[in-house]
C-alpha cells in the first residue's frame, strides 16, 4: 500500500525562495543605515615575521575616524578549538593575510587612503610552507615549542603480522592540495550600536552563538550586550564557522558609536578564511590472494596552516576514515595536524572525510591490479555489510547499503562484473 | 562628478555621480537595487548580470558613464503587477535557488536567452549560463527551472 504523506514525496518550496528570485533577501552589504562609515583591513603580505606599525600620519586624514590595532582590543586571541588567533597581530605575523589593523573612514576610498598611509615595518624570518618539513625537530616554529598541534592513532590487531600473511602488498604516497571554498558571496558586515545599547553586528555567518562568544571575551562585555544577527548567507560550506570581520566590526562600533560596514573584495575573502586541509597520504595495504583485505598502515599529515581553527577535529575524522568502507582486520593509523606559515587550513565540506578516499580508493584499483583482479570484485569481498566491525571497533548494525549502492551503480555504467576478467 | 541619465526598470533617473563608478555601483548604491549582487569584481561569476538594452552584461564591467541613456533591466524589475517572471516562478518550483546569491544573475541571463530563444535545447541553455557561477552546485535544477520557464511562457 502506497502511503500518502503531507511533506515527503511532494514538491515543496523552499520557505525563503520567493525572497531569493525577486532581489529581496538580504545580505548584509545590502543594508544601509544612517550616518554609516566604512571599514578595511589591513593584512600581513609576509608569511612569517616580526611586524610594527605607524599610524600616525593615516590618522590625519580628514574622514579618517579610527584605526584599530592590538591595542585597542581587551583580550586579543580567539579561535573556535584552540585560541591561537590575534583579532590584530601583536608581534608575530604567521601567514600572509594576518590582520594588523582596522581602517574606519567616512567611506572607502578614504579607507584605501589610509592603509596606504600606514607605514608596515617588517622583520622577515625563516618560515615553513611542507606540513611534513615543519614536523622535523629543526623547522621554524609557528606556534610555541612544536608544529604538531594534533596526533590521532588507531591501533587495531598487529599489522605486522597482517602484511606477512599478505600475498600482495601495495605502498604509495597521495597527495592532495589546498582549496578555498569559494563561496559566491564574499564576507561583509555592519556593526552598530542597537536601540538598547548594545554591540550589534549583521553577518553572515555559520555560528552566530560563537561569533556573539568571540566578541563578548574579546572586547571584554558581558555577553547579553552582544547581538549577533545573521542575515542571508551567500554559501559558507564550512568556511564561515571561523571569525573574519565580526570583531573588527563589533571593535569598531562600540567605540565610535557609529555603524560601520565592511565588504571584503574576493580577494580579500581568499586570505580571511580558511582552507581545506592539503594531506600528504602514506598508504601500506596488504590483501590475500582472493583479494581480501589483511592489512593496512597510514600516516596522514594534514597542513593546517598558520591556525589550528578545525585542525584537529578534521584530522581526526580524516584518521577514523581512513580505511574507507572496508573491513580491515589489522589497522594502524597516525594522522596529524600540522601548523606551517600556510593559510590556515579547517572546515571545508566533508571535513577531513573528502581526501583520504583518493588514497584508500587508488590502493583499492592497485591491489586489484596486482591481483589481475577487476576493481569491483575486490571492493565487493571487502566493502561493509550489517555486522562489519571498523577499525575504530564500531560495529555497523544497521543502514549500511553499500553492497547495493555498488550493484546498482556497476548495472547503471553497464560494467562487465562478473561477466569476464578485468585487464 | 558626471551627470547621467538611465532608465532601470522602466523608471527614469537623472543622476549625478562619481566619474570611476561602475554600473553596479550606481544600482546598488545610489537606486538601492541590492538584488545585483558582486561576486568576484571580475567579470567571472555573473552575479552582476542585469540586462541593458535587451543584452545580458557584468555590471561590474561597465563603467556608469557607458551605461549613459540606456535602458537597465534588474531581477527587481521582472515583477510585473505583482506577478512573478515566468523565470522566478520556475527557479521556486523547480529548487533552483539554494544560497541565492548567484540567483539573480541566473535569473537575469536565462530572461535575457529566453526573450530569443526558440525550442531551446539543454545545451543551449547550459551555454546562455556559461557566464554564472553557483557555488552549491544547482546546475541542473537551474537548468531544469529555464526548461520549465521556456514552456510557462508557450503555454506547454
Amino acid at each position: 500500500m502506497k502511503r500518502e504523506f503531507k511533506v515527503v514525496g511532494k514538491n515543496i518550496h523552499r520557505v525563503d525562495a520567493f525572497k531569493k528570485v525577486t532581489g529581496r533577501a538580504i545580505y548584509p552589504e545590502d543594508i544601509f543605515m544612517e550616518n554609516m562609515a566604512y571599514g578595511k583591513t589591513l593584512r600581513s603580505t609576509i608569511a612569517h615575521g616580526y611586524v610594527s606599525l605607524d599610524t600616525r600620519e593615516a590618522e590625519k586624514i580628514d574622514g579618517v575616524l579610527g584605526i584599530f590595532t592590538y591595542k585597542d582590543v581587551p583580550n586579543n586571541r580567539y579561535g573556535v578549538v584552540y585560541k591561537d588567533q590575534e583579532v590584530f597581530v601583536s608581534k608575530k605575523v604567521k601567514r600572509v593575510g594576518d590582520p594588523l589593523a582596522f581602517v574606519v573612514a567616512e567611506n572607502e576610498k578614504l579607507c584605501d587612503l589610509a592603509l596606504e598611509k600606514i607605514k608596515v615595518y617588517y622583520e622577515e624570518i625563516e618560515g615553513v610552507f611542507d606540513p611534513v618539513e615543519a614536523m622535523e625537530e629543526d623547522a621554524p616554529k609557528v606556534h610555541g615549542k612544536s608544529n604538531i598541534l594534533y596526533h590521532f592513532k588507531i591501533r587495531k590487531g598487529d599489522v605486522e603480522e597482517g602484511f606477512r600473511r599478505s600475498h600482495v602488498i601495495v605502498e604509495n604516497t597521495y597527495k592532495t592540495h589546498m582549496v578555498d571554498h569559494a563561496f559566491l558571496q564574499p564576507e561583509a558586515g555592519i556593526g552598530y550600536i542597537d536601540e538598547e545599547g548594545r554591540v550589534a553586528v549583521i553577518v553572515s555567518t555559520q555560528y552566530p552563538h560563537y561569533d556573539m562568544e568571540e566578541i563578548a571575551s574579546t572586547l571584554n562585555i558581558p555577553i547579553d550586550q552582544v547581538r549577533v544577527i545573521n542575515a542571508y548567507v551567500g554559501g559558507a560550506f564550512g568556511g564561515r564557522e571561523d571569525i573574519s570581520l565580526q570583531i573588527h566590526l563589533a571593535l569598531a562600533a562600540k567605540v565610535l558609536k557609529r555603524p560601520v560596514k565592511t565588504i571584503y573584495s574576493r580577494e580579500e575573502s581568499f586570505l580571511a578564511h580558511s582552507k581545506r586541509h592539503a594531506m600528504v597520504m602514506r598508504y601500506k595495504t596488504g590483501a590475500d590472494k582472493e583479494g581480501n583485505l589483511l592489512a593496512m598502515e597510514t600516516v596522514i599529515i594534514g597542513d593546517t596552516g598558520a591556525y589550528a581553527s578545525w585542525g584537529e577535529n578534521v584530522m581526526r575524522k580524516a584518521g577514523v576514515h581512513a580505511t574507507g568502507p572496508y573491513y580491515i582486520p589489522n589497522v594502524k593509523v597516525d594522522s596529524y595536524a600540522v601548523y606551517t606559515n600556510n593559510p590556515f587550513a579547517g572546515a571545508v565540506r566533508g571535513f577531513g572525510a573528502t581526501q583520504v578516499p583518493v588514497a584508500y580508493e587508488q590502493q583499492m584499483d592497485a591491489l586489484a591490479v596486482k591481483l589481475g583482479m577487476d576493481p569491483v570484485t575486490i571492493r565487493m569481498k571487502n566493502i561493509f555489510k550489517v555486522g562489519s566491525e571498523t577499525a575504530t571497533g564500531q560495529i555497523l548494525t544497521e543502514g549500511v547499503p553499500l553492497e547495493e549502492c555498488l550493484s546498482k551503480l556497476v548495472e547503471a555504467m553497464g560494467y562487465p562484473y562478473g561477466k569476464e576478467a578485468y585487464r | 562628478m558626471i551627470n547621467i541619465k538611465l532608465n532601470v526598470n522602466g523608471k527614469d533617473y537623472s543622476l549625478e555621480i562619481e566619474e570611476d563608478k561602475r554600473l553596479i555601483d550606481v544600482l546598488r548604491e545610489d537606486l538601492r537595487f541590492t538584488g545585483v549582487k558582486e561576486g568576484c569584481s571580475e567579470g567571472e561569476c555573473g552575479a552582476c548580470s542585469v540586462i541593458m538594452d535587451g543584452r545580458i552584461v557584468n555590471s561590474c564591467l561597465v563603467m556608469a558613464v557607458q551605461a549613459n541613456g540606456s535602458s537597465i533591466v534588474t531581477v527587481e524589475g521582472l515583477v510585473k503587477d505583482g506577478e512573478l517572471d515566468p523565470v522566478q516562478r520556475a527557479f521556486i518550483e523547480k529548487g533552483a535557488t539554494q544560497c541565492g546569491y548567484c540567483t539573480p544573475g541566473f535569473i537575469m541571463a536565462a530572461r535575457a536567452f529566453l526573450n530569443r530563444a526558440k525550442d531551446p535545447t539543454r545545451e543551449e541553455i547550459r551555454e546562455a549560463i556559461s557566464g554564472n557561477l553557483c557555488r552549491c552546485t544547482g546546475y541542473n535544477k537551474i537548468v531544469d527551472a529555464i526548461e520549465e520557464a521556456y514552456r510557462y511562457e508557450k503555454g506547454i
